[in-house]
């Protein structure tokens, strides 16, 4: 038995049946044999055909049959024969014929009847008489297609093959002029199976079968954002790092966002160029009177100038989420806290490949009296580690707030080489003090957007807020 | 993050014996980062708080430290000079600061006048706060007659600018000069114009914009007058700290300048001293380390460190001003030591972490959303004005907009989040529908003070999309998250088409709304299907 790669739709199958029983059949045959409308036969014919399982025989035959002209004149009879029922009663004059048959009749009928060779004519002075030769003479070969014709069983092929059979071939031609026969063409599909189709198993347990190898549609899965699940990923280390969320709101005092961090007035990171301000909005209570007036002091003896609380009311999108946590520490002032904020920040910059004006920010914190900054290398390198990332190392770094700075590289397989990811640091006394926090504090963070670009392998930070769907139906999801 | 250029034969030929590789591994170490790197030069980013690394000499400074082949500070050598420079009273107004000093028998090649200039733009633009805080000026000394005058000018006052070779009027050289239209706006509200004349009447410069062509400098130049304008005195000092540090690694020879009047006075360019206990030091490390290697540490970060039983006094040079207190002392320890023999270490104690409530509830949101078949989708909060109001077909009042903002996609803060969805569908129009959508994102209102709530939006495009499909899902979100009924009352939104419009009631009160989106609004994003939708603020539902 031949096993074939196809599994066939049950059309096919019930096809193959019927041909196995007849070894050709058209589509009307196949129609009525398989009970398949003539629509699933063509259909089912063409997928065997391209499966080499059929062959199909497409042929023509033209069919004749008589026009209503042709039979009135099976009835009554051709002109030329009207003339000799005439003449069999004994020979008429020219004139006689004439009034008997009508006047178009009665030249057809001369014309034909003496080509048929079926009268004489003879002139005297006077008149034209017509008489028969024989008798009752036999059908013309015009008679003959007409009865073939009516009687179904005319073979034009014939007449073409035969030349005893030419005058019949003339007859045929002459009356497909007079427009007494018409030819109805016909074109049919014979249906044979190929060798290779003899074998197949068609029984009822081959018909429960489907073709589990063809090509299917996309169906897409619903999904959280790919970023969303990074985003969530971190959320989950964090916690199980002993950390808890603290939530804070978007826009914010520069207070909190800039002058409690002991970011001086001036700073270049403050001008409207980086910093997005709300047009029109300031913060009538920004903090506590306690908590203004140290910030001031801190401002003043750390940068030598005079701190203006006007600068401090201006409402910002916040450019960090160390806003939240700094506010957090200074509202509850704990001796010993793991905590941490996630969520959006946002700068002003022109949005490229590799910046976005908002993005997605999380920072960590921990307080207590004997945390260091080992500590801190050691808290990086386990939330690396749970994030897939086990290379570390640690730089030194700058940043406006923290004493002493660092920053973490990582390596990333896929590129190859070293990526800088969170910096670290821990909070400055000029910080801290002002604010009640006695204790050393231990902070770092960084863009989220960054370690989901290497997750998901993207050169373009933008793809995570283009909603491109091509994308985010399949970006990979387990991994 | 300013970035400095460093051609490694002339750098290793600054720090001494040492390779190019140990040099170029040792770079991060310095809090230098490495942007660009070839076989002739490298080209690194540094803090802005270290202004010293802007050239090549102050790093090899710092790498001598590391590497152990130059330790401990470098002494600032001013010896007196003859020079002065007096400042007028009427410079208290317009820019009242001045300090000054002399630097002499050097070589300037090429390069290290690029590196001069280099280092110059980065403290005007650091410390400097773009000139507005303090400039500098640097001049060939023989070209000036002492003593010097900080006075000021009309703006009739002429003279050559640099790069010139015709005479201007102060009030040329601001309208029609790159540096004048540049830094103009600096002297917008100065009474006068502030000048520095030398004895014979020359103008030698004009602070904070540019400076006169008599004393370019070039490479032949061998003697330098460096001044330094400012609006404050101590910043004044910073910035000639470090550009004196400089000229002294480059070669020079430091000569003082005397300065009086307005309240000026001559320049110190004292070390600051520090003690740095040894118990705080190893608390905050996480080591144990005597104070002789603290002190070994500090020295290797180009400080003097004098080890005692409890603490160490430092000596911190004036162009470290970075320097505040004992955490900044600390770093450098932490430096010195070698951050790559600092070993992680987990913090003693522990804790239980929490996840946040809020954070909870809006992740299990999401989770009904993905099994009601929806795809989640994020938009920035600062959104376009057109899309907000120009594609909703609203009236825009009462946005929050945000100041000068870089970008035309982000001016205002989103009162809802379906204009963005809208957009999103818009974007998206090749490829396969049905398209089911949601966000879940904090929305604003213009109140006083701004309120910020989180919203939920859930979108359906495709050729069957109809209000009932919307509305069962609202129905089950709202019946599986948080067991309320949902009810939905006829009424008009100018998002959804008239007549297939509702609120949305939750606890009796509305929260949001649900329609299928008005045609005009499909045609004006484009979109070739019907499109159905709702909009519901989560307050009062997740939070109260």
């Amino acid at each position: 038995m031949v096993i074939l790669s196809q599994v066939l739709h049950p059309i096919e199958k019930k096809i193959i049946n019927a041909l196995k029983e007849t070894e050709k059949l058209n589509i009307e045959e196949l129609e009525q044999k398989t009970n398949l409308s003539s629509d699933q036969v063509r259909r089912g014919i063409e997928w065997l055909k391209l499966k080499g399982l059929a062959d199909i025989i497409e042929s023509q035959e033209t069919k004749h049959k008589l026009s209503s002209a042709g039979s009135e004149v099976l009835k009554s009879g051709l002109p030329e024969r009207k003339l000799v029922n005439l003449l069999n009663e004994g020979p008429k004059t020219f004139d006689e014929a004439k009034q008997s048959l009508s006047e178009s009749d009665f030249h057809a009928a001369i014309a034909n009847a003496k080509r048929n060779d079926w009268i004489q004519i003879e002139k005297d002075d006077s008149t034209t008489k017509i008489s028969l030769k024989v008798q009752d003479p036999p059908s013309s070969a015009e008679e003959k297609v007409l009865q073939e014709i009516n009687q179904g069983n005319f073979d034009q092929n014939a007449l073409y093959h035969d030349q005893n059979q030419h005058e019949k071939l003339v007859g045929y031609f002459r009356l497909k002029k007079l427009g007494l026969i018409e030819e109805i063409v016909k074109k049919s599909k014979t249906v044979s199976l190929t060798e290779k189709a003899k074998d197949i198993d068609t029984s009822e347990k081959g018909l429960a079968e489907i073709d589990v190898e063809a090509a299917i549609p996309a169906t897409f899965v619903a999904r959280a954002h790919p970023l969303k699940e990074v985003i969530n990923e971190i959320r989950e280390i964090f916690t199980s790092l002993g950390f808890t969320e603290v939530l804070g709101n978007f826009t914010q005092p520069s207070f909190w966002n800039f002058d409690a961090l002991f970011t001086p007035q001036d700073h270049p990171a403050r001008e409207m160029q980086d910093t997005f301000y709300i047009k029109g909005y300031t913060s009538d209570k920004v903090a506590s009177p306690a908590q203004i007036r140290q910030v001031s002091k801190s401002h003043k003896l750390g940068w030598r100038y005079n701190w203006n609380i006007e600068e401090a009311k201006k409402m910002v999108l916040r450019t960090h989420t160390t806003c939240v946590t700094i506010k957090y520490l200074a509202d509850q002032k704990p001796d010993e806290a793991r905590i941490f904020s996630l969520g959006r920040v946002f700068r002003n910059e022109k949005v490229s490949y590799k910046h976005l004006a908002e993005f997605n920010q999380v920072e960590g914190i921990v307080v207590g009296k004997d945390v260091t900054l080992r500590d801190l290398m050691g808290l990086q390198q386990e939330f690396y580690r749970k994030m897939g990332l086990p290379k570390v190392k640690f730089w030194p770094t700058f940043f406006p707030y923290t004493e002493p700075s660092l920053q973490s590289m990582v390596y990333n397989e896929r590129l190859g080489k070293w990526v800088e990811l969170f910096g670290m640091g821990i909070f400055r006394p000029e910080v801290t003090k002002p604010l009640g926090i006695t204790k050393p504090v231990l902070a770092w963070g960084g863009g989220i957007e960054r370690i989901a670009m290497l997750k998901y392998g993207l050169d373009d930070v933008r793809e995570f807020y283009n909603n491109n769907l091509g994308w985010l139906r399949t970006a990979i999801q387990c991994q | 993050m300013p970035v400095v250029t460093l051609y490694l034969d002339r750098l290793q030929r600054l720090v001494g014996k040492t390779s190019k590789e140990k040099i170029i591994s040792t770079l991060p170490f310095l809090g230098l980062d490495i942007e660009e790197q070839t076989d002739q030069y490298i080209r690194v980013e540094y803090s802005p708080n270290r202004p010293d690394y802007a050239t090549d000499f102050g790093i090899a400074a710092g790498l001598q430290g590391l590497l152990g082949i130059k330790k401990g500070l470098v002494k600032l050598d001013v010896k007196r000079g003859p020079y002065q420079l007096k400042a007028d009273q009427s410079v208290r107004k317009v820019r009242p600061y001045v300090t000054a000093i002399v630097a002499k028998n050097g070589n300037l090649d090429n390069e290290t006048i690029r590196q001069l200039i280099t280092l110059q733009e980065d403290l005007h633009f650091g410390i400097g706060r773009n000139r507005k805080k303090s400039s500098i000026g640097i001049h060939d000394l023989d070209k000036i007659e002492f003593p010097i005058r900080y006075t000021t000018a009309t703006k009739e006052h002429r003279f050559v600018p640099l790069g010139s070779e015709t005479e201007s009027t102060i009030s040329d050289i601001l309208q029609n000069t790159e540096a004048g239209l540049q830094y103009g706006k600096l002297l917008e509200n100065a009474e006068a114009m502030p000048i520095i004349l030398d004895a014979k009447g020359n103008t030698i410069s004009f602070p904070p914009i540019i400076n006169s062509a008599l004393t370019t400098v070039s490479s032949s130049t061998k003697n330098l007058l460096v001044e330094v304008t400012a609006t404050d005195k101590n910043t004044a000092e910073d910035t000639l700290s470090v550009v004196a540090a400089t000229l002294q690694n480059a070669g020079f020879l430091l000569t003082s300048v005397q300065i009086s009047g307005a309240n000026n006075t001559t320049p110190l360019l004292k070390t600051k001293k520090m003690n740095l206990g040894v118990e705080l030091t190893n608390k905050i490390l996480g080591l144990k380390m005597s104070s002789s290697v603290i002190a070994t540490a500090l020295k290797k970060c180009r400080l003097d460190a004098l080890p005692k039983r409890n603490n160490i006094s430092c000596t911190i040079p004036r162009f470290r001003f970075d320097i505040l207190g004992p955490m900044d002392l600390i770093e450098e320890v932490a430096l010195g030591y070698g951050i790559e023999n600092l070993k992680p270490t987990l913090p003693q104690s522990s804790a239980v972490g929490q996840k946040n409530i809020v954070t909870k509830q809006l992740d299990l949101l999401s989770k009904i959303m993905v099994g009601l078949g929806f795809t989640e989708a994020l938009n920035s909060s600062l959104v376009s004005k057109n899309i907000q109001y120009g594609m909703t077909n609203r009236d825009s009042f009462g946005f929050i907009q945000v100041v000068e903002s870089k970008s035309q996609e982000h001016t205002i803060l989103r009162d809802m989040l379906l204009p963005s969805m809208l957009d999103t569908l818009s974007r998206n129009v090749h490829e396969q529908y049905p398209q089911k959508l949601f966000e879940i994102g904090t929305v604003f209102s213009a109140d006083d003070p701004i309120k910020e709530e989180i919203s939920l939006c859930c979108i359906s495009a495709h050729k069957d999309a109809n209000y009932s499909e919307i509305k069962s899902i609202l129905q089950s979100t709202l019946k599986t998250g948080f067991n309320i009924e949902c009810e939905t009352k006829t009424s008009t939104h100018f998002c959804f088409a008239k007549g297939k419009t509702a609120d949305v009631i939750a606890k009796n009160s509305k929260i949001g709304a649900i329609g299928e989106i008005d045609p005009a609004i499909v045609e004006n994003f484009k979109l070739r299907m019907p499109v159905v939708a709702f909009e519901i603020k989560l307050s009062g539902l997740i939070f109260n």
